[in-house]
């Protein structure tokens, strides 16, 4: 049998789990029903690795519909990666434009803030930056150097409270319903050790811990702070990102004039 | 207290603290290496406390092994890097294909067993085992649907891998249980059909029959304990072929740690009985 007709084989496995079971005949001794087997064995493991991950999402829809709804986004975008844990950066933003999800417009962002969470949760380890390092800078120095943040760390801004209905789902035995406000929200995930901390954020720390995450200096990321927030303080901040363990190490900026 | 693996048990994430204290004699634990492709976090430092006290087998169910294209490399560097890390005591792929187009099908699916399908996997098993620089162990697939065009039988095709590749064999008593139940052979017969030389690892498992089918169609579910006719296939297995690890899989329903240790004791036990009737036959 020659390489031609095997992919001719494959070509007609893949037709017969889009739907078209038909297409497998050919290569099929008697009528399969055991072919069904494959189809379910496929859709559940990509659902199930979806509902792995969106656990808040999930906790909102139900069930039923939270399965429904990953069942035809992993038809329209398959896992491409048997790492399945790394499957679904796209699932929120498909969520966005799902039209049975028009009613929740927030379910995009709840389904954002799970994913950030998992990547936070699943990131490289790194010792934290203590306080004695950062005091040791100079204020000459702040403009020529950077501080990276630790792997684990993720930052969202949101135009309403997504941040805190997300925060309100993760403990859900507390039983208070929770409204969606109409104010801007930031948050921030870090994971100092095995745990994933998830903390509202001014619009100060945000800016700040923006810039830093673009690779600004130190410098550049305060003043993008000031900008925020004139009231801000670049000394408070900086204790809450030692104190959260947000920085892994201060670098030297080669260019310091960008 | 270090021993040559005997039974041992599918890791799972709710029974990492009773894996870490687990002390029965032989035992060792299997994870599957694509749920450790991240970079760090508690998923790690688990494997990494439980790798500390047992020896640890790796089974993937990404490399695509008889798929018509060849294994990704960048999965295969990801598979290295685990395996540098956890030095495990086994590694092992199935005969199955999951990948193809850039897409990836959460399953272990047939392909014709013809002559140019055992070239082409030969070629991809010979790639991993350069890329890991080690041995891997070949797993026997749970069949759903019989296809036409094969050229070869399941057995046949699979000692041909191990001869042309020097890979060797993780035998799944339960698919073979399963798969001759689905596609009407005989499963003793499969089972005796295979070189001992050439057994490295043997998988346990549970399965169900179909909602619709019943039991002319079995599905390997990995969801209940594993099945008395399965033990049965065990016992002649290793009473021909010696002592093997062997593992007990379950993945879905997960009992109660207790349980699955009660499973993996009784396949101590088995394994046991070997090695003292070698040891009186010597």
């Amino acid at each position: 049998m020659s390489t031609r007709e095997e992919r001719t084989f494959f070509d007609a496995f893949d037709a017969a789990v889009a739907g078209d079971v038909a297409a497998l005949s050919p290569w099929l001794k008697q009528p399969a029903p055991g072919f069904s087997v494959y189809r379910n064995t496929i859709a559940s493991g990509s659902v199930g690795a979806l509902a792995a991950t969106f656990t808040t999402v999930q906790l909102m829809t139900g069930e039923e519909w939270f399965r429904a709804a990953a069942r035809e986004f992993s038809r329209a975008h398959p896992p491409v990666d048997p790492a399945l844990l790394r499957y679904g950066e796209t699932f929120p933003d498909w969520l966005a434009n799902f039209p049975p999800a028009a009613d929740t417009p927030y379910l995009a962002g709840i389904a954002h803030l799970d994913w950030l969470w998992w990547q936070s949760w699943s990131a490289a380890d790194a010792t934290a930056l203590d306080g004695v390092a950062l005091a040791r800078l100079t204020a000459e120095s702040l403009g020529s150097v950077k501080l990276d943040l630790h792997p684990a760390v993720r930052t969202a801004s949101f135009e309403t409270g997504i941040p805190s209905l997300w925060l309100a789902h993760q403990a859900p035995l507390s039983g208070e319903p929770h409204l969606l406000s109409d104010a801007p929200e930031r948050i921030l995930f870090t994971r100092p050790g095995l745990h994933v901390q998830s903390h509202l954020v001014d619009a100060a720390t945000f800016a700040f811990l923006d810039a830093l995450q673009r690779g600004s200096s130190i410098l550049v990321a305060a003043e993008g702070a000031l900008v925020a927030d004139p009231t801000c303080s670049l000394p408070d901040i900086l204790a809450g990102g030692i104190a959260l363990g947000l920085f892994s190490s201060i670098t030297p900026i080669p260019d310091p004039s960008r | 207290m270090t021993t040559a693996p005997g039974a041992g048990l599918g890791l799972k994430p709710q029974h990492y603290a009773e894996a870490i204290s687990e002390s029965a004699a032989g035992a060792w634990f299997e994870v599957h290496p694509e749920n450790y492709m991240c970079d760090g976090g508690p998923r790690h430092a688990a494997l990494a406390a439980v790798r500390e006290r047992h020896p640890l087998s790796l089974h993937g169910v990404g490399l695509s092994l008889a798929g018509d294209e060849p294994p990704d490399e960048a999965q295969l560097a990801r598979l290295r890097h685990l395996v540098d890390r956890y030095e495990p005591c086994l590694v092992s792929e199935h005969l199955a294909w999951s990948r193809r187009r850039g897409a990836y099908n959460p399953d272990l699916l047939p392909f014709p067993r013809t002559s140019a399908a055992l070239a082409r996997v030969a070629e991809h098993i010979d790639r991993t085992q350069e890329a890991l620089g080690r041995r891997i162990l070949i797993e026997n697939p749970s069949l759903y649907v019989a296809l036409d065009g094969h050229d070869l039988s399941e057995t046949e095709f699979l000692i041909d891998l191990c001869r042309s590749t020097g890979c060797g064999l993780l035998l799944d008593v339960n698919n073979v249980y399963v798969s001759a139940n689905n596609l009407g052979y005989v499963a003793e017969t499969y089972i005796d059909a295979i070189p001992a030389s050439l057994i490295g690892e043997i998988h346990l498992a549970g399965h169900a029959p179909d909602a619709t089918l019943g039991h002319d169609l079995l599905i390997d579910t990995h969801g209940a304990s594993v099945d008395e006719a399965v033990w049965d296939l065990y016992r002649h297995l290793i009473t021909r072929i010696g002592a093997r690890p062997t593992l007990i899989e379950r993945d879905d329903n997960v009992p109660a740690y207790a349980d699955l240790a009660a499973e993996r004791h009784a396949a101590s036990i088995i394994l046991t009985g070997v090695r003292e009737a070698v040891l009186v036959n010597a």
